[in-house]
């Protein structure tokens, strides 16, 4: 087996038996779950000031309504929740001072740093479809109303955000690499987050790399094309860059 | 061909501290020890022997083969535990041996080597155990078992026997006398001189960031003779208190 294939099979396993990992998953999804039919069920009973604060979801309702909330919730915290699994999955090793051990293998340490990344993006995808099966029989069992093409339409958006999120989440790796640790990814992790809400308040929209997928999952007509392009550019650069800062490591600090 | 040629190394850290103009020689079937007080270079010298640090002058080859020219396939011949065991908190003894088994390109023998490997160090009543759940010692274990378990040519290990009971380090010793019989070459670091004496070739000597000179392993009273060596560089450097 080649060096890659080896080493994803080594972070794979890590992953999976994990627990920052499994918490991070159910918290995010059981989270996710619990906001859209809490909202779901109270917009439902017509109080104003909760309807107040739906903003464009105000007048929506049943099936649109409820999966509206549940973009809206992973547009945020999935940015976080899988920027603070990226920041564990590489600065564990700084922090359990694991990454000595991760030197003097014919497994390069870039190589390594790549499965993590191929670990981390695959790991987003098995947590979007749970998430996306889990608001589907959350809505049938509500009983919502709707129609069946936008219901399934809104749920391939809501179901393609969490790895887009995962995507746009990269950069936390460099930061956990130059670090030295957890902590640098996760600050790293919210200050994207921040970074987002306010581009978005301040009308720099799609363009702006860290917004584009939530605003595309919440509203695909407004989103053109070609601003995926920075979006997924970002990432790669940023994991390009981490993978030279791994092969280029010492351990002098 | 030596397993490890360390040739005139220096690397120095911002405020002066390092290693200076280090040469050091591990040859084939050597058990080759670096004592000396804290902080006098041992682990440095071992971080070099790895690739760990970079040096800013001079020149480190493993198997005549210097380190920046080496192929990655060729680190699969070298075994190390610096510091930190290579010992992941969630995993199982026997899955921690197995992975470190294929990081060091054992592919699907992985699993025998990992499992030889526990019954080697005693490890088998952890095999299922979660590693953060095993004490110190046996952590330590585990970590010796994953860098010496797929037979390297080159082992360097700081501190091997930290931590362990007194059965731990007789299966370690047997473990490095084992791999010395057969033809591999052995850096530890180590501050206990008995043991160092019972298993080691050639006792290098490190002060403040200097080989200073050797011990003989079969000297009478090697804790003497050590802070002698000591006391003699400090004097002749200027540096006694």
């Amino acid at each position: 087996m080649n060096a890659l294939g080896v080493a994803i099979r080594v972070e794979a396993r890590k992953a999976r038996a994990a627990r920052p990992v499994l918490a991070t998953s159910v918290l995010f999804a059981g989270g996710l779950l619990a906001l859209a039919i809490g909202m779901t069920l109270a917009a439902s009973s017509g109080r104003p000031e909760l309807v107040g604060k739906l903003g464009p979801l105000a007048d929506a309702r049943g099936w649109e309504l409820y999966l509206g909330v549940a973009i809206q919730v992973a547009g945020a915290a999935g940015l976080l929740a899988t920027g603070v699994v990226l920041a564990y999955l590489v600065g564990r090793e700084f922090g359990d001072g694991t990454i000595a051990g991760l030197f003097a293998l014919p497994v390069p340490r870039a190589v390594i740093l790549a499965a993590k990344v191929v670990v981390f993006l695959a790991w987003s995808l098995v947590l979007a479809l749970a998430v996306g099966l889990a608001v589907l029989l959350g809505g049938l069992a509500l009983g919502l109303e709707g129609q069946p093409g936008d219901v399934a339409a809104a749920l391939v958006r809501l179901v393609a955000l969490v790895p887009l999120s995962a995507l746009t989440a990269v950069p936390v790796a460099l930061a956990a690499s130059l670090g030295r640790g957890l902590l640098p990814g996760i600050g790293l992790a919210v200050v994207l987050l921040a970074a987002a809400q306010v581009a978005v308040v301040a009308g720099a929209g799609p363009w702006f790399p860290v917004a584009t997928g939530a605003l595309w999952a919440i509203d695909p007509a407004a989103v053109p094309p070609l601003a995926f392009l920075p979006a997924v550019t970002l990432p790669v650069a940023a994991g390009l860059v981490s993978a030279r800062v791994w092969s280029r490591l010492q351990l002098d600090r | 061909m030596s397993r490890l040629r360390m040739r005139d190394v220096t690397r120095l850290f911002a405020g002066g501290a390092g290693v200076r103009e280090i040469d050091l020689v591990v040859e084939p079937g050597q058990i080759h020890a670096l004592v000396g007080l804290n902080g006098a270079g041992k682990t440095t010298i071992m971080r070099l022997a790895l690739g760990m640090l970079r040096p800013d002058a001079g020149e480190v080859a493993i198997d005549d083969e210097p380190l920046g020219r080496r192929a990655p396939a060729l680190w699969a011949r070298v075994g190390h535990l610096v510091e930190t065991p290579l010992a992941y908190g969630e995993l199982t003894g026997l899955g921690n041996l197995e992975i470190g088994a294929r990081l060091h390109g054992a592919g699907r023998r992985g699993s025998a080597i990992a499992r030889a490997a526990l019954a080697e160090f005693g490890l088998e009543a952890y095999r299922d155990v979660p590693v953060r759940r095993l004490s110190l010692g046996n952590r330590q274990r585990v970590g010796i078992a994953s860098a010496l378990q797929h037979d390297p040519a080159l082992a360097v290990l700081d501190e091997p026997t930290n931590a362990l009971d007194p059965s731990g380090v007789i299966r370690v010793r047997e473990a490095l006398l084992r791999r010395a019989d057969a033809g591999a070459g052995l850096l530890i670091s180590s501050h206990h001189l008995d043991e160092v004496a019972r298993i080691a070739h050639r006792i290098t000597v490190v002060n403040r960031g200097r080989i200073i000179g050797t011990l003989d392993p079969a000297g009478r009273d090697l804790e003497r003779e050590l802070f002698e060596a000591l006391h003699a560089d400090d004097v002749a450097t200027g540096a006694a208190a």
